[in-house]
């Protein structure tokens, strides 16, 4: 049988064209997916019961005790983290935040090591953007800046830009330009109209000089920007002020360098400079499905998207001090929850490392390399192809991703409520 | 010699996101990928192993060439290997510094290490009854 | 069975014509009955003022727009937090508080019931995640048109049926409550970075009017029989001069129903603005009001300015755009796909500055110039003129002369050369304040029917009772006790139980999504369209078939059918 319109849970494009070929309750075939996404739907690697660290190895244990372990832990806890959420849907993440709440707990999510930057720096100055049909259906100038979407978001660039149809364009791939900014000449770069390539940091000052051009003040530049030549940087101007509709898409090249939100605040100055000229938009490329909503789940609930503190009672919140890496680093949270991400594999080690010295519970369908530093793990129903529930795009829209085969094994929902029950009973709640 | 070390999303790293204990995993996020000029300057071949040591640690990894990075500036895909040497400071950010970090590289004839070597010498425990 | 009986309360309850009696009044299984058994629980209200739970016609409070208010105003989330007590979970925010923020300070000062002012279609799914952590009040959702392709395309072929049929099809799709159009056809040009500075101007590429848009809306509302009317933020938002707009607006709606408006003008203090430019900017309110005294087929609510910090929000993106030029603090916008836009900023009404000063003005005005009560709905557009946190000082300034002077000196002395406000001697009476905050809000939202509004029997049991005794307070000389009486209550009542008791939310709470379903023919019904569905899936970027709000989104849930003549 064929499932249509399924809605793909790996990366912040949410594309919901696919079609799911299922028969005796497995999928057999994905068609419309990119690579991520076959991987995702066809691995078939998944834990069946919960695990419990031994002395030198794993046993099996049940869910009850798997539970009961967890409740335990965080009840226990002094400083609890409870952190990913990034890989499951919106209906678990708010029962997350009311049970660290309930326990006075941080909750943070992969936004921290991902987006946090952008989100920095969109409390400083705002952020103009868009839904990605507007994109879609009216950009003639489409700017990648510091990103690979043909890597990270396989179909981005098929979807929303380069090879879209859109209403407003005749001939959309002739009608679009296409820059890429990158230190490094991507396979996104190498399809690009005009490649920008920039020396390692030079993010900011290249911005900078942009910014100045399109003012009027291009006389102040060098001959060279970060190894950018004016002439270049003269020429994108003129493209971004031509245009009718442009777009910005940034990635972890600006995030994650050097100047980290300040980058991006350049960036976002940059489009509201262009704003005053034409058209202008600019999108962070959220990487997790479920990141965004994540963000948005912790912010109408505690009016903050990431690195909550609960531990006076109010939701306190600043990155920096509050974020999963600083706690860790710092050695700070005696208990750790993990749910949908793999610290293990994308933390520095320094943090790993604290989880092997704290009690640990990672809630996962499959083994991640977070296992290893795992006193338990609960493997669940995978959200988006057997078990449902809210996501948000990386523009905001929110979807329902879908079960496509009945689960054998609980939903994140299902555990974590589980759980929040219980803890709700030992506080006599 | 000095590079530059940036991390980051490859899309072989991508499929094995949740296939983290096949060998494809660790192969990929093991890889340095250096522009061949600079592993003529170190009197290297392909597929030869460089030790990659920063502020707070070393790693063993494979080289491969790669002519999309400028010279001086390393590649290795997001995971536990490029993380073992990242520091964890976030300069009150949040973030660390996952990109743009000063490394040193020198050939070594040492093995890689597989990933779960690498969280057992942290105190984790291997998981691989798949 | 439950059942609850309310002694001596101080009634005010002008749908059912009573002002100010004392009486008991019985509920039962949450709603209001004509007696109850001697076991009910009792309430001794001692006199004190009572009515029914308020309602907001216009706020925004839940959804894409707002909660992008907070994510990007952790300063505003600092400005108001209180911690997890008992039943009431851990708040942050001042102007645009967290869902139990919003919902525990609404609860306290009586309100039940509440109109989210706009909601993306596209974007209804956040809306409605968001309805469910707002516990203590009923939600409703305006779904916007303004910009909407298949609708423009529809009005530009001059097919009104088909036009009704898109919007029966989408308000059912979405779970939306009633149409809303801002800045109708500016939402669209600002796709390309433009705007409309008339009812006149031409849509880029789409060739119909604002004015079409706004006349056709109003025919395909009836057509659907919606309970509430066209809910309009006119064009021209903000900018010196646009009364003309508004007025010219106004007259384009016809009398078309007999039990409601045909028309609601929403804010209407942000476009009841004469002169050319910031530097002449004064109130046009008497021509406004004239205009409404004269036409009973239009209700409009305040859009109050009050004094301090806020965070504007609105679908209407260009004119965030342009406000931002003005405060040059910090701007997000988020246009929507073949539907809408919107637009933040934070702002600081000051009342040195002589054009806040003028605006607090107007809002006043508005609602002392228009004779029918019924006619003006006391709200601020929360957060956009104020936080509805200030309603009960906008109540005192309604009911006291004294105290609207005492504030008029202290505002930009310049301010009386552009107002009328100091030559009103009005003073609204209890009665008016209640047809204002919840008889009027309940009659133009059409949900009188299904017991909003009053406390008739067979009337839900929403009910505020306010540490007050009007017998006693005259309000003209007792300003503060009003804003401290209508800052919160002794008992709100939602559903026939006590959900706050003086501040305090006694209940985890569960809210009720009213929502439209007009019923379409089969031949009608875009369901069975092939061309809309075609041009669906070739012009979003999500499938015609994941579009819809599911089921799931909607625990507790009043569904009003309605039979379309189409």
């Amino acid at each position: 049988m064929k499932k249509c319109d399924v809605i793909c849970p790996f990366c912040g494009c949410l594309c919901d064209d696919l079609e799911i070929t299922v028969e005796d309750n497995r999928i057999l075939g994905v068609d419309n997916g990119c690579t991520l996404a076959n991987a995702k739907f066809m691995g078939k690697e998944r834990l069946t019961s919960p695990i419990r660290r031994t002395d030198g190895g794993w046993e099996d244990i049940n869910y009850d005790e798997a539970i009961r372990y967890t409740v335990d832990m965080l009840l226990d806890a002094d400083r609890p983290l409870l952190y990913g959420w990034s890989g499951t849907h919106g209906e678990a993440q708010c029962i997350g935040v009311h049970m660290c709440e309930l326990v006075g707990g941080i909750i943070d999510s992969t936004t921290s090591v991902c987006h946090g930057p952008s989100i920095l720096a969109i409390q400083e100055v705002g952020h103009p953007g868009c839904t990605l049909g507007q994109v879609k259906n009216r950009a003639d100038v489409v700017i990648y800046w510091g990103c690979n979407p043909l890597e990270a978001h396989p179909r981005h660039m098929s979807r929303y830009t380069t090879y879209a149809d859109g209403y407003f364009l005749d001939n959309a791939f002739r009608d679009r330009t296409v820059v890429v900014v990158d230190v490094r000449e991507t396979e996104t770069a190498r399809v690009a109209d005009e490649f920008v390539r920039i020396k390692q940091g030079g993010d900011y000052a290249v911005l900078s000089a942009l910014r100045a051009i399109v003012r009027g003040k291009g006389d102040m530049i060098p001959p060279s920007v970060a190894g950018v030549p004016r002439s270049q940087l003269e020429r994108i101007v003129r493209m971004c002020k031509d245009a009718k509709f442009g777009a910005v898409f940034f990635g972890l090249g600006l995030t994650m360098t050097k100047g980290k939100y300040k980058n991006i605040r350049n960036a976002i100055e940059l489009v509201d400079e262009l704003s005053r000229h034409t058209k202008f938009t600019i999108t962070p490329m959220r990487g997790h499905w479920n990141v965004y909503g994540s963000n948005e789940v912790f912010t109408w609930m505690t009016g903050y998207p990431y690195a909550i503190d609960f531990c006076r009672g109010i939701a306190f919140y600043n990155p920096g001090e509050t974020s999963a890496i600083d706690i860790l680093a710092r050695k700070e949270c005696d208990a750790c929850m993990i749910i949908g991400s793999d610290p293990g594999a994308h933390f520095p080690r320094k943090c790993v490392e604290h989880l092997a010295d704290i009690p640990t519970v990672v809630i996962d369908p499959v083994p991640t390399m977070t296992t290893a530093m795992a006193n338990v793990q609960i493997p669940v129903a995978v959200s988006g192809i057997d078990a449902e529930g809210t996501a948000y795009r990386m523009d905001g829209v929110p979807f329902r991703v879908k079960k496509v085969i009945e689960p054998t094994l609980p939903s994140d929902t299902e555990v974590l409520g589980d759980m929040f029950a219980r803890m709700k009973e030992a506080k006599g709640l | 010699m000095k590079f530059i070390l940036n991390t980051g999303r490859s899309i072989t790293q991508g499929r094995h996101v949740e296939h983290k204990f096949h060998r494809g995993y660790s192969e990929e996020t093991s890889t340095c990928f250096i522009h061949p000029l600079d592993l003529l300057d170190l009197d290297m071949e392909e597929g030869e192993h460089v030790e990659v040591t920063s502020e707070c640690g070393s790693v063993v990894l494979r080289t491969v060439n790669c002519e999309d990075l400028r010279r001086g500036m390393i590649f290795v895909p997001m995971g536990p290997f490029a993380n073992h040497i990242i520091p964890s400071h976030t300069h009150s950010t949040g973030m660390p510094d996952f990109k743009s970090i000063p490394v040193e590289l020198e050939y070594t004839d040492a093995e890689r290490s597989t990933q779960w070597d690498l969280m057992e010498k942290i105190g984790g425990q291997r998981y691989e009854k798949m | 069975m439950t059942e609850l009986l309310i002694r001596n309360a101080c009634v005010i309850d002008p749908i059912n014509d009573i002002c100010g009696e004392i009486m008991d009044i019985a509920v039962r299984d949450g709603k209001i009955v004509e007696s109850v058994g001697s076991g009910a629980e009792v309430i001794d209200a001692g006199g004190s003022l009572t009515m029914p739970g308020g309602i907001d016609a216009h706020t925004h409070v839940c959804g894409t727009k707002v909660n992008f208010g907070r994510y990007m105003s952790p300063e505003d989330m600092r400005a108001g937090r209180t911690a997890r007590r008992g039943h009431m979970h851990a708040t942050s925010g001042y102007s645009v508080p967290t869902t139990y923020g919003t919902s525990y300070r609404y609860s306290a000062m009586g309100y039940t019931t509440a109109l989210e002012g706009a909601m993306a279609p596209l974007e209804a799914r956040h809306t409605h995640e968001e309805f469910a952590y707002t516990p203590l009040q009923d939600m409703m959702a305006n779904t916007l048109f303004d910009g909407n392709w298949p609708v423009m395309q529809a009005i530009h072929d001059g097919d009104i049926k088909r036009v009704a049929a898109i919007v029966g099809w989408t308000l059912s799709a979405v779970k939306g409550f009633a149409i809303k159009l801002t800045n109708p056809g500016g939402t669209e040009a600002w796709g390309w970075g433009k705007d409309v500075s008339s009812i006149r101007d031409v849509v880029p590429h789409f060739e119909v009017t604002p004015a079409e848009i706004i006349r056709a809306m109003i025919e395909a509302n009836e057509m659907l029989n919606l309970p509430h009317s066209v809910h309009l933020h006119c064009n021209c938002l903000g900018k010196p001069g646009n009364y003309e707009t508004t007025l010219e607006t106004f007259d384009l709606v016809p009398n078309t129903n007999d039990k409601r408006q045909s028309l609601y003008a929403t804010h209407v203090q942000f476009h009841a603005y004469g002169g050319s430019s910031w530097r002449d900017i004064c109130s046009r309110s008497e021509e406004i009001c004239r205009a409404i005294n004269q036409k009973p087929q239009i209700v409009m609510d305040m859009g109050q300015v009050m004094f301090g910090k806020t965070t504007t929000m609105t679908a209407d993106g260009p004119m965030e755009f342009n406000l931002y030029r003005l405060y040059h603090n910090k701007w997000s916008n988020h246009d929507v796909e073949l539907e809408t836009g919107s637009g933040i900023i934070p702002v600081y009404y000051n009342r040195k500055n002589l054009v806040n000063s003028i605006m607090w003005a107007i809002g006043l005005e508005l609602a002392l110039l228009t004779d029918n009560p019924w006619q003006c709905i006391l709200a601020t557009d929360n957060p956009n003129g104020a936080p509805f946190v200030k309603y009960p000082e906008i109540i005192a300034l309604l009911m006291s002369k004294r105290y609207r002077n005492g504030v008029f000196q202290t505002v930009h002395p310049d301010t009386e050369h552009n107002v009328p406000l100091a030559a009103l001697d009005r003073e609204l009476t209890w009665k008016e304040i209640a047809i204002m905050t919840r008889a009027a809000p309940a009659k133009a939202l059409g949900i009188v029917d299904i017991g909003k509004g009053h406390l008739g029997e067979g009337a839900d049991a929403d009910i505020a009772i306010y540490p007050l005794n009007i017998n006693e307070i005259d309000p003209a000389k007792a300003p503060e006790e009003v804003i401290r009486a209508f800052g919160q209550t002794d008992y709100t009542i939602k559903r026939g139980r006590v959900v706050c008791c003086r501040g305090t939310c006694m209940v985890d709470g569960e809210n009720t999504t009213i929502w439209v379903n007009p019923r379409i023919s089969e031949n009608h019904s875009m369901d069975h369209d092939p061309e809309f569905a075609r041009n669906f899936d070739k012009n979003y970027t999500i499938r015609m078939r994941n579009y819809p709000v599911q089921e799931e989104y909607l625990q507790r849930n009043l569904c009003i059918e309605t039979e379309a003549r189409l």
